[in-house]
């Protein structure tokens, strides 16, 4: 009975519309309060799911995104993708992913991206009479690199949710194969639909234009090798790399590029606020939720009735996909990192699987879900910046869609794609 | 515009003021949050002396931070929420929905805001280590935020009952893209 309170209270929340955070949160405290357990448990819960060490990350990640959205980086990246693959057919399409790839691990967050880039490339792209609805389908589905490409906070709230065994830095080296794959495959259709429509391709520049284009992308760029390198080598932890992070991309963007000013530093510490206390209180209130999920054996459960459908681990595999690919439609990122991690990452385990190649799945995964109606962050902003109905953009993103369904299919059923790297470092 | 409504956005302007100090403080808060990393890392890796309070005084602004932001949040509307069903459905029956919800909120708010205050005074004399301040300063901004959700919500349901009524035209932020 708790634990079905616990659901549909959930669910009711998120219906009305509630913020998720305080749905977790409000489902969680009813019952405790139903079990008679002491009340002030729950609040303590969420505080102390909220003070772990390695979540202060978080917030030093999304301020170094923030920084170098508006210290201008964003379009000497565009400028490096456009000199080195945009003689393609097609080539800002290319562009594009590359850019968002670049991009991704500077920022880390996959709207990020699509605000950073899309402004800068969407009008370009339509200028050049390429399709608006393909315009933002590329940008759109291409900013999933934001979440694998390290580093990623998304990442770190899988470790925590994990429970805090697996190591943050193995997860972000892991990114980097599934993440190049799915841009790959990106690639590979924005071609083909590019070479369908007819559309254009951009002149090569030559190696010199090309040449100082790269000059000027990589202090930029530095920011993620700070970050990863600084975390990977075992100096730093990660939440001093993350800190040292802010303080290079401070130096970068008035020293060096000398692009932003005063205002638009205090737009980036207000949007990090914004962004770090929504997820840390969803952090916290999913804490309590957990708790009672822990309490009444969901994991162990639903491993249970799974094996009642299938002993088969690729059946197995498939359900849990398809149910992560249904509750990203619904519902957001980081939230559905927080509420399915425990419960999913028993059963994966069982079979098995190593939690880091199921991190990878479900960032995937639930980084398509923010590019599906009717809930998509990432096509929502990109639809904005594109001018352009969402039913338009729906209409033709398939085969982005089955770009990124193949991607996710290889990082499922072959382990060696996520799990290479970080063996390297053992 | 009569006294009563006049009143009203007074007092919207007021809790607007409100929310921006808040966002302010928790700016400050990050920017020092920054300031106090550079100087662990700067301590352990130049002066070989570990600043060692800066971690848990790391932690405690962060709960601060993350708290009173969650509340501006709330009056911002910015949560992560699910909208397109509420949003599927007729203006009227709408404005109660939102009511509903925010109804679960305060009531939600009210706990924090209560049990942050219990929690805060039952550990006043346990301190947190390495920093010799009381570990309530990580637990009260906790009934804070409550505080400043009931004063956001409460506002916005008192608002939003009266245009349910038809005493008062909806507010934008009720309304969807084709309806203004």
């Amino acid at each position: 009975m708790g634990l079905a309170i616990l659901l549909g209270l959930f669910a009711v929340c998120v219906i009305i519309g509630v913020p998720v955070a305080f749905a977790l949160g409000i489902a969680a405290v009813t019952v405790f309060i139903y079990e008679g357990l002491p009340l002030m448990i729950s609040f303590q819960r969420i505080i102390s799911g909220i003070s772990v060490f390695s979540l202060l990350a978080i917030p030093f990640f999304i301020f170094a995104g923030e920084l170098m959205l508006h210290g201008g980086i964003a379009d000497r990246l565009v400028r490096l993708a456009s000199a080195a693959v945009g003689r393609m057919r097609g080539g800002l399409g290319t562009v594009n992913v590359f850019s968002s790839m670049l991009f991704g691990g500077i920022s880390g967050s996959a709207v990020a991206d699509v605000s950073a880039l899309g402004s800068i490339l969407i009008p370009v792209m339509k200028e050049k009479g390429y399709g608006a609805d393909y315009a933002v389908n590329v940008t759109v589905t291409s900013s999933i690199a934001g979440i694998m490409i390290p580093p990623s906070h998304n990442m770190i709230l899988f470790a925590v949710a994990a429970g805090g065994g697996i190591s943050v830095s193995k997860l972000f080296i892991a990114g980097i194969v599934p993440g190049f794959i799915m841009c790959l495959c990106l690639a590979v259709a924005a071609y083909l639909v590019a070479v369908k429509m007819n559309y254009p391709s951009e002149e090569f520049p030559g190696w010199g234009p090309l040449g100082k284009a790269a000059i000027s992308a990589v202090p930029g760029l530095f920011t993620a090798v700070i970050i990863v390198g600084g975390t990977l080598s075992g100096i730093f932890t990660v939440t001093e790399s993350g800190a040292f992070g802010v303080i290079y991309a401070l130096l970068i963007t008035t020293l060096f590029y000398r692009s932003l000013s005063w205002e638009a530093f205090k737009i980036a510490v207000i949007r990090s606020v914004r962004t770090t206390s929504m997820v840390m209180v969803l952090v916290g209130c999913a804490t309590a939720f957990a708790f009672l999920l822990a309490l009444y054996r969901v994991p162990d459960n639903l491993t249970r009735f799974l094996l009642t459908i299938s002993e088969n681990p690729i059946i197995i595999l498939l359900l849990l996909n398809v149910m992560l690919l249904i509750l990203g439609m619904i519902m957001d990122m980081a939230a559905l990192i927080l509420i399915c991690t425990p419960i999913f990452l028993p059963v994966v385990t069982s079979f098995g699987m190593d939690p880091i190649q199921f991190g990878m799945i479900m960032m995937m995964n639930l980084g398509l879900g923010l590019c599906t109606p009717p809930v998509g962050a990432c096509l929502f902003v990109g639809c904005v910046i594109g001018e352009v109905r969402i039913e338009k953009v729906v209409r033709t993103i398939w085969p982005f869609y089955a770009a990124i369904l193949v991607a996710l299919a290889l990082t499922t059923f072959v382990p060696a794609i996520s799990m290479t790297l970080p063996s390297l470092i053992d | 515009m009569d006294s009563q409504e006049s009143a009203a956005s007074s007092f919207d302007r007021f809790l607007d003021r409100v929310a921006s100090v808040c966002l302010t403080l928790s700016g400050t808060a990050l920017v020092l949050l920054i300031a106090i990393f550079g100087w662990l890392v700067f301590g352990r890796y130049v002066l070989n002396s570990t600043p060692t309070w800066a971690e848990q005084l790391g932690l405690l602004l962060i709960a601060g931070l993350s708290f009173v932001g969650a509340a501006v949040g709330v009056h911002e509307r910015r949560h992560l929420s699910v909208e397109f069903l509420r949003d599927a459905l007729p203006i009227k029956a709408r404005v109660w929905v939102h009511v509903a919800a925010d109804l679960l909120l305060l009531a939600f708010a009210v706990l924090m805001a209560w049990q942050g205050y219990k929690l805060g005074m039952s550990n006043i004399r346990r301190e947190i280590p390495l920093l010799g301040i009381s570990e309530s300063w990580r637990i009260f901004p906790l009934a804070v935020s409550g505080v400043l959700i009931v004063l956001f919500t409460g506002t916005r349901i008192v608002r939003n009952i009266r245009v349910g009524l038809g005493l008062r035209a909806p507010d934008r932020r009720l309304l969807l893209e084709s309806e203004y």
